[in-house]
C-alpha cells in the first residue's frame, strides 16, 4: 500500500486519540481566553466521553487487529478494551474533580496534563514498536511528574520530584535495555518475528540484562516491587482526583503492555520468566500489604493498598494463559470501579479536613451513606463476597490454579498461597477506616445530606460492584470474546 | 410453598434488613419489633416444615436455580448456582439456629445505642446462617460464609465490652484466614471438578454433591484422586483435606486454634455471644461434616486418629482453662471448646454412633451454651461484673436465678436427663467401638476424653461453690440492691432452653430420628468411598 494512504487510513483508527490530541489543544487555547472552570471541566468531560464512546462504537462493530502506521502500532480487541478502561478512568478523574471543593489552580492546564496521560496511556497499549512504547511511556510519565505537583504545597513539590528522579533513572535504564534489544535483533517492532529470532540467538547474560533493564520500565509504571518506591510519597502530595488517575490509568496501560511484552520475552525459552514475574509477584504483594499495616496517613495508606493491588494484577499476569489475560482484564475493570469508588469517598472526606485514619472516628454517625460506601469500597478492595472484588480474586486465583495443573511449576502453588494469605493481612488495614468511622466515638457531628452528586455517583459505583459480584457474566461474557494476541 | 421454604427463611431477614436501612432513624424503636416478627415467622416456617420433611428421605426442599455461567472458551464453562436443600444435617441446625436467634432478638431487647444499626446487623446475621447451612453449591456457601463475618465484627466492635476492637480484630482475622484455606481448596476443586454437558464442553461447577463423587474429576486435575502429585508427605488431597481441616477447625474452635475465641466471647454483648456459641461455632462442625469429609474421605480416613487426638486435647486444654478461669464468662467460652472437642472425635471415629453423636452435641450445645451465656448475662446486666471470687452465697438472693443456673450447670456437664449426657454418651460409644469397627481410632483417645467429664463437673460444682452457696457476700463495687431476681423477660428466655435441654435429654429419638438416616449414610459412605480411593492410589 502506498505509504500516504496508509497514514490516512491509519489516522481514521486513530480518531479517539485523534479526539484526545486535539482536546489537549483546545485547552490550552480556550484557557489563555476564558477563565471560567466549568468551562473547562465540560470540555474535559466532552473529550474524555467522546473518546470513550468511540472506542466503544469500535468495539461495538467488533475489530480484527490492525497493524498501523507501518507497524509501529496495533489495535485489537484486547486493545480496545484496555483503551476503554483507561477512557472510564479519565471520564471518572475529570467527573472528580468536579466534585472536589478544593480550591483549584491552573485548571486547562490541569485537564490537558490528565488528556495527555490517557493519550500516552492510549498510545502504549497499542505500540508494537520499541520507539512508540518509549515514547509513550515518557508521554505518561513526563505529565505524571507535573501532575503530581499539582496541588502545589511542599509535599507535592517533593512528591513530584522524588517521582522526576525515579522515574528518569528507571526511563534511562528501559532506553539502554531497548537500545541491547534493539542491537540483538536489528528491528524496532518488538512483536515482529526477526525481533523473537533476533533474541533467541543472544548469549543468556545478555539477553537477562537487555529484557531485565527494559523490565525496569514497565515494573516502575505498574508499582511493583522493587521499583515501588515512589508511589507513597507521589499519592501523599497529589491531590486525590490525580492519585485516583494515577493508581488506575498509568497502571493499566502499563499491564497491557507488560503482558505484550513479556509474552514476547518469553518466546526465547529460557530464562523462565514466569519464574522471574512470580517472584515480583510475591515481592510486590507482601511489600505492599505489609508496609500498608503502619501508615496513617490515609493517602499513604491507599499507595500501599495501591502497590498491593499490582501484586494482583500482576497474579493474572503471571499465568500466561488466554484466560489469565481475560482474568487481568476482568480484575482491571473491577478494579476501576473499586478504586474511584474508594478515591471519591477519601476526598468527601478529605474535604471536610479529615486525612488521617485518625480523623475519621465517628465518621460513620454523621455521614453514615458515605461512611457505608467507602465501607463497600475498601471490603471489594480486601476481595470479601458480595463485592466484585472478591470475584476478580476468585477468577485470578483460579488460572493460577489452573496454570499450576498445567505446568506443574510449584512457584505458581507458593504465589496462590501468598496471595491469599496476603489478603487476610490486607483485611486488617482495609478495615481500619471504616472501623474508626463506625466503632470509634465522634468528636462533632456536622448535618448530614445525603443526595448529594457524589452520593449519586458514590450508589452506582456501589451498585455495579455488587451487581458484577452476583452477574460476572455481564462483562465476562464482552471479555470472552477477546482473544489475546502479543 | 414447599419449594420456596429455604429460600423465604433466607431472604424474609434480608428484605427486613433492607427496610432496615430506609427507615428513619425515628422509627428505630418498632425496628425491634419487625425483628422479633421476623424471627416469628421463620419459626412458624420452620414448625411448619417439620410435617413436610421426611427424616428418610435424603436431601429435601431443594431449590436450583442457575446464578452465574460463564464460558470460558476452550477452557470450558464455569458455573455456579443458587443450589440450597436440607437434610438430616442441616436440618437440626436450622431448627437450632431459628430457635436461637428468636431468643436472641428477645435478649437484644435491652440494647439502646444504635438500635436502627443493630437488628439490621443482626437481620443480616440471620440471613447469612441459615444460607450457610443449607447451600449445596460452594461459591454460594462461600458467600455465607464470607458474609457472616462482617456483621459479627460490628456487633462485637461497636456493641462490645472494654477490649472490644482487639477482640473484633482477632475474631475477623482468625476466621477470615480460615475462609482463605476454604478459599484455596475450593477454587482448586471447582477447577477439577466437571458436570456432564453433552455440548462437550467442560462444566466446572460448584456443586458439593458432584464433589463428592470421585467420578465427577477431571482425570489427572490436580485434585484428582488418581493424581499422584506429592508435596512433602502428602498428596495433594491430603493438603486439600488438611487446608479444609484448619480452616473449619479455627471455627469450631478447636485447641491450639481457639485463642480468638475467650477474647471474642469475654468482649462481646450477651446476645451476640449467644449467636457465636450456639451457632456460628457449629458452622465449623457443619463445614466438616458437609465438605471436609465427603469430599475427601480416604484423606479423612488418613487423618482420623489425628482429629481425634485434636479432639481429645481440646476437651482436656478447654476444661482445664475453664478451671482456671476467673471470669465467668471465660469460664463458659472455655467449656465451649471443650464441648466442641467432642464433635471433633465423634467425627473422627467415623462410626454411626460417634457421627449421630457429634451431630447430637452440635444441637445440644446449642442450646445450652445459649443458657449458659443468657445466664452470664443475667449477672452482668445487673452488676456490670463478672469476676467469680467477688460473689458468693447468690442463692440466697435470686433463688430463680439459681435454679436456672443449676440447670444449665447440670446440662452442660453432662448429666443424665439432659441434652449433652446423650451426646457425649454415643460419642463415647463411637470412640469406643472405632478401634474395632473401622480401626481409625486407639481406644486411649475414649479413655482420655472421659476426662474430660470429670473436669467438666469439676470447674462447674467448684463454681457453683463459690459463687451460689455458702454466706452471701459480694465484693468490689457491686451493690446488694443490684442483685434482683429474673424478670420476665428473663424468664421468657431461660424457660425455652430449659426445657429443650431437658426435652432432648429425656426423648432423644425426637432429634435421632434426623440425625441418624444421615450419620448412617455419611458413614457407609466415607468407609467405602474411603477404602477404595485408599486401595487404587
Amino acid at each position: 500500500m502506498d505509504s500516504l494512504e496508509s497514514i490516512r487510513w491509519s489516522a481514521v483508527a486513530l480518531a479517539p486519540d485523534l479526539m484526545l490530541a486535539s482536546g489537549i489543544l483546545l485547552l490550552i487555547i480556550v484557557g489563555l481566553i476564558w477563565r471560567n472552570a466549568g468551562l473547562f471541566h465540560g470540555i474535559a468531560l466532552a473529550v474524555t466521553g467522546i473518546a470513550f464512546a468511540w472506542e466503544l462504537l469500535r468495539w461495538s462493530v467488533g475489530n480484527e487487529p490492525a497493524v498501523l502506521f507501518n507497524g509501529v502500532i496495533k489495535t485489537g480487541d484486547f486493545v480496545v478494551f484496555l483503551n476503554l478502561i483507561i477512557s472510564l478512568g479519565g471520564i471518572l478523574t475529570v467527573i472528580m474533580t468536579w466534585l472536589s471543593t478544593r480550591p483549584q489552580q491552573r485548571l486547562p492546564e490541569y485537564y490537558a496534563l490528565i488528556l495527555a496521560v490517557i493519550l500516552g496511556a492510549h498510545l502504549l497499549v497499542m505500540s508494537e514498536s520499541l520507539l512508540m512504547l518509549f515514547i509513550a511511556l515518557e508521554l505518561i510519565s513526563i505529565c505524571s511528574y507535573v501532575l503530581a505537583a499539582f496541588a502545589f504545597d511542599k509535599s507535592a513539590t517533593e512528591g513530584s520530584l522524588k517521582y522526576f528522579v525515579f522515574g528518569s533513572v528507571a526511563s534511562a535504564v528501559m532506553i539502554y535495555g531497548f537500545s541491547l534489544l534493539y542491537g540483538m535483533s536489528g528491528t524496532l517492532t518488538f512483536t515482529s518475528i526477526e525481533f523473537v529470532q533476533g533474541i533467541a540467538e543472544q548469549p543468556l547474560p545478555l539477553f537477562l540484562a537487555a529484557s531485565l533493564f527494559s523490565l525496569a520500565g514497565f515494573l516502575y509504571k505498574v508499582a511493583a516491587a522493587p521499583m515501588h518506591p515512589w508511589v507513597p510519597d507521589v499519592y501523599e502530595g497529589a491531590p486525590m482526583p490525580v492519585v485516583a488517575f494515577f493508581s488506575v490509568v498509568p497502571k493499566v496501560a502499563g499491564f497491557g503492555i507488560l503482558c505484550k511484552f513479556i509474552t514476547i520475552l518469553n518466546m526465547r525459552g529460557f530464562p523462565d520468566w514466569q519464574l522471574i514475574l512470580g517472584v515480583v509477584t510475591i515481592a510486590t504483594l507482601t511489600v505492599g500489604n505489609f508496609s500498608a499495616l503502619w501508615q496513617k496517613n490515609v493517602k499513604r495508606l491507599m499507595a500501599y493498598s495501591s502497590i498491593a493491588q499490582s501484586g494482583f494484577l500482576l497474579v493474572a499476569v503471571v499465568a500466561f494463559s488466554a484466560n489469565g489475560y481475560q482474568y487481568f482484564l476482568f480484575y482491571a475493570s473491577v478494579y476501576l470501579l473499586i478504586t474511584f469508588l474508594v478515591f471519591l469517598y477519601l476526598q468527601e472526606f478529605e474535604n471536610i479536613g479529615v486525612t488521617t485514619i485518625a480523623d475519621y472516628s465517628g465518621t460513620g454517625k454523621s455521614f453514615l451513606w458515605p461512611a457505608i460506601f467507602l465501607l463497600v469500597g475498601m471490603i471489594a478492595l480486601t476481595g470479601l463476597p458480595p463485592t466484585a472484588g472478591f470475584t476478580a480474586k476468585l477468577f485470578v486465583f483460579s488460572t493460577l490454579w489452573d496454570g499450576y495443573s498445567v505446568t506443574g511449576k510449584s512457584l505458581l502453588l507458593w504465589v496462590l498461597v501468598f496471595g491469599l494469605l496476603n489478603t487476610v493481612v490486607a483485611l486488617f488495614y482495609y478495615l481500619r477506616i471504616p472501623y474508626f468511622a463506625f466503632v470509634r466515638p465522634a468528636t462533632d457531628a456536622p448535618a448530614e445530606n445525603n443526595f448529594t452528586k457524589t452520593n449519586l455517583l458514590g450508589a452506582i459505583l456501589v451498585f455495579l460492584i455488587l451487581l458484577l459480584f452476583f452477574k460476572p457474566g455481564l462483562l465476562m461474557g464482552w471479555i470472552n470474546k477477546i482473544n489475546f494476541v502479543p | 410453598m414447599q419449594h420456596y421454604l429455604i429460600s423465604l427463611l433466607i431472604f424474609i431477614p434480608l428484605v427486613a434488613a433492607l427496610a432496615g436501612l430506609i427507615i428513619p432513624a425515628r422509627a428505630a424503636n418498632s425496628f425491634r419489633y419487625l425483628t422479633l416478627a421476623v424471627n416469628i415467622v421463620q419459626l412458624f416456617l420452620f414448625i411448619f416444615s417439620v410435617s413436610l420433611y421426611a427424616p428418610d428421605g435424603g436431601m429435601q426442599f431443594i431449590e436450583k436455580q442457575p446464578w452465574i455461567t460463564l464460558d470460558l472458551g476452550s477452557w470450558g464453562v464455569l458455573k455456579a448456582e443458587y443450589f440450597v436443600g436440607m437434610d438430616g444435617l442441616s436440618y437440626p441446625l436450622i431448627g437450632l439456629s431459628v430457635f436461637v436467634l428468636l431468643l436472641t432478638t428477645i435478649s437484644s431487647w435491652t440494647i439502646d445505642t444504635s438500635v436502627k444499626g443493630y437488628f439490621t446487623l443482626l437481620l443480616v446475621l440471620n440471613a447469612s446462617i441459615i444460607g450457610s447451612f443449607t447451600a449445596l453449591d460452594m461459591l454460594l456457601f462461600y458467600l455465607f460464609f464470607e458474609f457472616m463475618l462482617l456483621p459479627m465484627f460490628f456487633l462485637i466492635a461497636i456493641w462490645g465490652g472494654a477490649r472490644r476492637e482487639y477482640a473484633s480484630i482477632k475474631f475477623f482475622l482468625y476466621t477470615l484466614l480460615g475462609s482463605v484455606f476454604i478459599l484455596i481448596v475450593m477454587i482448586g476443586l471447582y477447577i477439577s471438578v466437571h458436570e456432564g454437558n453433552p455440548a462437550g464442553q467442560l462444566v466446572h461447577s460448584f456443586n458439593m454433591l458432584n464433589m463428592q463423587d470421585p467420578s465427577h474429576f477431571i482425570s489427572n486435575a490436580v485434585l484428582d484422586p488418581n493424581n499422584s502429585w506429592q508435596l512433602g508427605v502428602f498428596n495433594a488431597r491430603q493438603w486439600a483435606f488438611l487446608l479444609l481441616f484448619l480452616g473449619f477447625a479455627i471455627k469450631l474452635p478447636a485447641a491450639p486454634l481457639h485463642t480468638w475465641l475467650p477474647d471474642a466471647h469475654v468482649e462481646a454483648p450477651t446476645p451476640v455471644s449467644v449467636i457465636l456459641a450456639a451457632i456460628l461455632l457449629k458452622i465449623g462442625g457443619y463445614g466438616l461434616a458437609r465438605i471436609a469429609f465427603p469430599i475427601f474421605p480416604e484423606a479423612a480416613m488418613y487423618f482420623s486418629t489425628f482429629i481425634g487426638i485434636i479432639g481429645v486435647v481440646s476437651i482436656v486444654y478447654g476444661a482445664l482453662n475453664a478451671m482456671a478461669s476467673k471470669d465467668l464468662k471465660r469460664l463458659i467460652a472455655y467449656s465451649s471448646v471443650s464441648h466442641m472437642g467432642f464433635v471433633l472425635l465423634g467425627l473422627a471415629s467415623l462410626t454411626q454412633e460417634g457421627v449421630t453423636g457429634a451431630l447430637y452435641q452440635m444441637v445440644s450445645h446449642g442450646i445450652i451454651s445459649a443458657m449458659l451465656f443468657l445466664i452470664v448475662g443475667v449477672l452482668y446486666d445487673r452488676t456490670h461484673n463478672r469476676t467469680i471470687d467477688f460473689y458468693s452465697g447468690l442463692s440466697s438472693r435470686m433463688k430463680a436465678y439459681t435454679g436456672f443456673v443449676l440447670v444449665a450447670f447440670f446440662a452442660s456437664m453432662g448429666l443424665p436427663g439432659f441434652s449433652g449426657f446423650i451426646a457425649e454418651v454415643l460419642v463415647f460409644l463411637g470412640a469406643f467401638r472405632a478401634p474395632s469397627a473401622n480401626g481409625l481410632l486407639h481406644e486411649s483417645l475414649a479413655i482420655i476424653a472421659t476426662s474430660g467429664l470429670v473436669f467438666g463437673a469439676a470447674y462447674y460444682l467448684w463454681t457453683l461453690q463459690r459463687m451460689f452457696f455458702g454466706p452471701f457476700n459480694v465484693k468490689g463495687r457491686i451493690l446488694p440492691e443490684q442483685l434482683t431476681d429474673l424478670t420476665r423477660r428473663e424468664y421468657l428466655m431461660l424457660i425455652p432452653l430449659g426445657l429443650a435441654a431437658f426435652c432432648f435429654g429425656i426423648f432423644p429419638q425426637l432429634l435421632i430420628r434426623y440425625i441418624d438416616p444421615f450419620a448412617k449414610g455419611f458413614t457407609e459412605i466415607i468407609l467405602a468411598a474411603g477404602k477404595a480411593l485408599t486401595l487404587t492410589p
